[in-house]
């Protein structure tokens, strides 16, 4: 096991250059460059910048070298001192600006996997062992409305009624008197009471489905020997389903984890956006649209590298739970 | 006097219907009488940690009339940003301060921080009389040495700025400033510059007055030694990285990001806009040199918080659930309009109309320098030009796309403008598909067998005019009503809908057959003539490679041709006339010629937009002009808006 966990660490190394050299060249392909679409921007509100001011920042900014002499600058400075270079459009070394953006983003998504789960779970079992009743139905046809209606307009929907109907303050994960405040439990506090409707918005698309994978699941393992033996063994009916299908029809839960990640993060865009949460998502595609290179570069680089430590752990998970999985 | 002369030269006499009762503003004749100050600030001087009001003030501050009535302090405004690059939204509410600023109706410069000024009958030399006492709002003294600072130190510094700001350069060569004393400075100019006071009055303009000598001298090597240290220390490569993030520049993100720099505005950054905030909020400025009628220190707000929202949607719903006090950035459109409308009791909030400074809703801009020798030709045809203008049934368009809210309407300053001329507006707008079939006949572009025209080399005509979707919704309709006009005398368009960097690009290689963009210079046409001839290497759509050569002094890009030349002869001649009369002369030139050549077609006027104030927020003028040279609303002056409850 722990060579096998060795060896995998091992290839991230390549893999996360291939990324953030694929990275790169994918922020750089669009035509123009940052100067051009902060020019761009600024005429959107027919604001003048100044001419000379414009070719000095693309000076600057070493936005005319050749884009192999960019990539190595910058992988350079991660290497050599963890640098991941400044933010064009703020000024501001690019390691600023992402690690809190991140760590909320892991908060967003957890609780997120958390409700999914505490969702879906219970709900596909029942579904299962309760094959073809009204609450089959009921569930069934509540979870694929949920699929149905996008996110975002959900998230329009509910914050259109709190705001109009009950004059709540809704986006933002943070209360005004705490947005700027440094952590603290009362923080944490009003973080959770701000978390409710974004994790419930984005659990409602994801849990139908995982509901129709785990009531498959479970009905491809129901009918199996070894259930019948137990049950004629006199197990409860509960431990039965607990001990061992239910751990069976886990597996593909367990093997998606590392795609969560990007997944809450590409799929949040939007949602992230309307409801204004200050996690990676709006900065990472801010970052996309102006072309802040080493911005967007640092977001990816960090995504992927968190895809390839998800998957690491998936594998680890699944060894652990599934017994048929073996590492040779 | 030549101050009198002087303010009178500089007046445009640009008429805004209806924008009355403009808060005029005076500098006191007499000595200060103590007015009142915030409660808090007069906590703080109780409490010995800030100086008593007299003493943070000029001793003959400036005078600001409220536009309605004398308000009353306190209160925290609300508006709102977007994510990003939306600098310039704090820039137009708060970072106003230049020497002089315009006035409410956008029609004449005024004194701000410069009481007065006298400019040489050449106009190469302009004496500024700097508010004796201002401070910053650290409590240091504001003078000539901060002027001379800003400009001799700063912004001339090729490190800092490899090429001086287009507007502190004349003839090539950047202005001169020296101290004559301590509230007194002179720039001295190679050639004239006639439209220097008008320009300073502009956002581009306020670098004389952006750079505390006392804080931002720390980031320079001539004054700091162990400059490449402390940057490095900063976590930056360079010493002028940290001087730009440190003192900012007027454009960009950074200049609202550090809450130590000291400033000359109303209000300063408590919390700063920097990547990844989600709100930035400024409070008061102890110092701020204004004050009301009764002496009261201004501003009477206690702090505006900028809520950034990401999504124009939830900034919408912001509005409507009265959350928001003043907006008009991001919502202005027209398509905002009824749902803004229905809510305003809802949110309660009152309309606020803003008066276009644009000319033209939609310019379309042919390619008249197109690279491909046959499109080129085609376009350059004026005949060719004129029958797509006449082709177009303008009524319909105007009725459909801008609700009836507009007239048919070519180029050149809007109706109300004293400059304004009726053929250069009007000519080709009359719809008469007919004329416009027999005058492409007889250009040479028959119609062929699928009824659609042939040029003379036996290609089919088809060209596409390149718009921003994400931008400009409305053009992207008007083009596609346009496409079916055209269609029906024999001309096959595509409305190609591109992202906006794309466009600019396209723009920049001259790749593209035709551009539309809102055509500007309708109330501003000094300081904005790009449709009047190739002025602008981004803007003049029709000749990207004219205004090279133009810009270049002949360098770069292509010689245009003499009707083209004759027109930057006026202008450059315009902008060194000091006497209106004079300057309005040459300009009406201008406009004949350009009347004449008919370089672009334009659709209708530029129509209005709007916006919201909450109806507690009072000493807001409810007409305003929008411009970004008239950075509104901060000419109108936010430092006197105050709250009734």
């Amino acid at each position: 096991m722990l060579v096998f966990i060795a060896k995998r660490l091992l290839w991230m190394i390549p893999s996360l250059f291939a990324v953030s050299f694929l990275a790169f060249v994918l922020i750089q392909l669009p035509p123009g460059d940052y100067v051009t679409t902060y020019i761009a921007t600024l005429a959107a509100s027919n604001e003048i910048v100044d001419q000379n001011t414009a070719a000095q920042l693309r000076e600057r900014f070493g936005l005319d070298d050749p884009m192999l002499i960019q990539y190595f600058k910058w992988i350079w400075g991660i290497l050599s001192r963890g640098d991941f270079g400044i933010s064009f459009e703020w000024q501001q070394p690019v390691s600023d600006l992402i690690w809190e953006r991140m760590a909320l983003t892991l908060v967003l998504a957890l609780s997120t996997l958390i409700a999914t789960w505490a969702i879906a779970l219970p709900i596909g079992v029942y579904s299962a062992v309760r094959k073809y009743s009204i609450g089959d139905y009921f569930f069934t046809a509540f979870t694929f409305f949920g699929l149905a209606v996008p996110s975002f307009l959900l998230a329009l929907v509910l914050m259109y009624i709190a705001a109009v109907e009950f004059g709540q303050d809704v986006g933002g994960l943070f209360s005004p008197e705490y947005e700027n405040a440094s952590w603290s439990f009362a923080k944490m506090v009003d973080l959770f009471s701000h978390l409710w409707l974004p994790v419930i918005i984005l659990a409602v698309s994801s849990t139908a489905s995982l509901i129709r994978v785990m009531r498959a699941n479970m009905l491809d393992e129901l009918p199996k020997p070894y259930v019948t033996t137990a049950r004629a063994k006199g197990l409860s009916e509960f431990r039965l389903l607990m001990k061992y299908p239910m751990m069976i029809a886990l597996n593909p839960f367990i093997s998606t984890i590392a795609w969560l990640l990007p997944n809450l993060i590409s799929g949040s865009v939007v949602v992230a956006i309307v409801l204004n949460l200050p996690t990676a998502a709006p900065l990472l595609l801010q970052a996309l649209m102006a072309q802040d290179m080493y911005l967007a570069g640092a977001f990816v680089l960090l995504i992927c590298a968190l895809t390839l430590i998800g998957s690491l752990i998936s594998d680890i998970l699944l060894a652990l739970v599934d017994p048929r999985i073996r590492l040779e | 006097m030549p101050n009198e002369i002087l303010s009178r030269g500089v007046t445009r006499r640009a008429v805004l219907g209806g924008m009355a009762g403009a808060a005029a503003l005076s500098i006191a004749g007499r000595a200060f009488a103590a007015g009142g100050e915030a409660p808090a600030l007069a906590q703080l001087v109780k409490d010995g940690k800030l100086p008593p009001l007299a003493e943070r003030l000029p001793k003959k501050p400036m005078v600001v009339k409220p536009f309605e009535k004398v308000g009353t302090y306190g209160g925290s405004l609300r508006r709102g940003l977007r994510g990003s690059s939306d600098h310039n939204g704090i820039l137009r509410m708060v970072g106003n301060q230049s020497l002089v600023r315009w006035n409410l109706e956008f029609t004449a410069v005024e004194p701000n921080l410069a009481e007065r000024w006298e400019v040489s009958d050449d106009a190469t030399q302009f004496t500024f009389h700097l508010i004796e006492g201002v401070r910053w709002s650290d409590g240091h003294p504001f003078t000539a040495d901060d002027v001379v600072f800003a400009i001799e130190d700063c912004v001339k510094n090729t490190e800092l700025y490899s090429a001086t700001p287009a507007q502190l350069a004349v003839a090539g060569k950047p202005v001169t400033v020296e101290k004559i004393d301590d509230h007194t400075v002179k720039f001295t100019f190679a050639a004239a510059n006639a439209l220097y006071l008008e320009n300073l009055a502009t956002p581009l303009g306020q670098h004389p007055t952006l750079f505390p000598k006392h804080y931002c001298s720390q980031f320079l090597p001539k004054y700091n030694p162990n400059i490449e240290a402390d940057a490095k220390k900063a976590g930056v490569t360079s010493w002028t990285e940290l001087f730009r993030s440190r003192c900012g520049d007027i454009e960009i993100p950074t200049r609202w990001g550090n809450v130590d720099k000291p400033t000359l505005d109303p209000w300063v950054v408590k919390e700063p806009y920097v990547g990844g905030a989600t709100r930035v909020v400024m409070t008061r400025n102890p110092y701020f040199w204004q004050v009301d009628t009764e002496g009261n220190q201004l501003p009477y707000i206690d702090e505006i918080n900028f809520g950034i929202s990401q999504d124009v949607e939830s900034l919408m719903l912001n509005v409507i659930s009265g959350k928001i006090d003043i907006q008009e950035r991001h919502i202005s459109v027209l398509a905002n309009k009824p749902t803004l409308s229905q809510n305003m009791q809802k949110g309660d909030y009152r309309l606020l109309t803003l008066v276009p400074s644009a000319s033209q809703q939609c310019q379309i801009y042919f390619n008249i320098t197109h690279k491909d020798p046959a499109m080129r030709k085609m376009f350059a045809d004026k005949s060719f030009r004129q029958a797509l203008s006449i082709g177009i049934n303008r009524p319909e368009l105007i009725d459909i796309v801008y609700f009836g809210q507009s007239e048919p309407y070519q180029a050149g300053p809007r109706p109300t403008h004293p400059w304004y001329n009726e053929k250069y507006a009007r000519q080709f707008t009359e719809f008469d598909a007919d004329k416009a079939g027999a005058m492409l006949d007889q250009a040479g572009y028959k119609k062929g067998g699928d009824g659609f025209r042939l040029r003379p080399d036996g290609q089919k005509v088809f060209f596409s005019i390149d718009v921003i979707p994400t931008l400009y919704p409305d053009l992207v309709d008007a083009l596609e009503l346009v496409k079916t006009h055209w269609a029906q005398i024999g001309i096959d368009m595509k409305v190609n809908t591109i992202e906006r960097a794309l466009y600019y690009t396209r723009g920049d290689d001259n790749a593209h057959d035709a551009q539309v963009w809102p055509g500007p210079g309708g109330l501003d046409p000094m300081l904005d003539p790009r449709d009047f001839f190739a002025f602008h290497p981004q803007g003049s759509r029709y000749a990207i490679p004219w205004t090279l050569w133009y810009t270049s002094n002949g360098a770069r890009g292509e010689e245009p041709p003499e009707s083209q030349k004759k027109r930057m002869k006026l202008f450059d001649e315009a902008r060194s006339t000091a006497d209106l009369d004079k300057r309005g002369a040459v300009m009406k030139q201008i406009f004949d010629i350009a009347a004449e050549e008919f370089e672009t077609v334009g659709l209708c006027l530029a129509v209005g937009g709007f916006g919201i104030i909450r109806n507690n927020l009072r000493n807001v003028p409810e007409k305003e002009p929008d411009s970004w040279s008239w950075p509104n609303p901060g000419p109108a002056l936010p430092q006197q808006f105050t709250f009734t409850s």
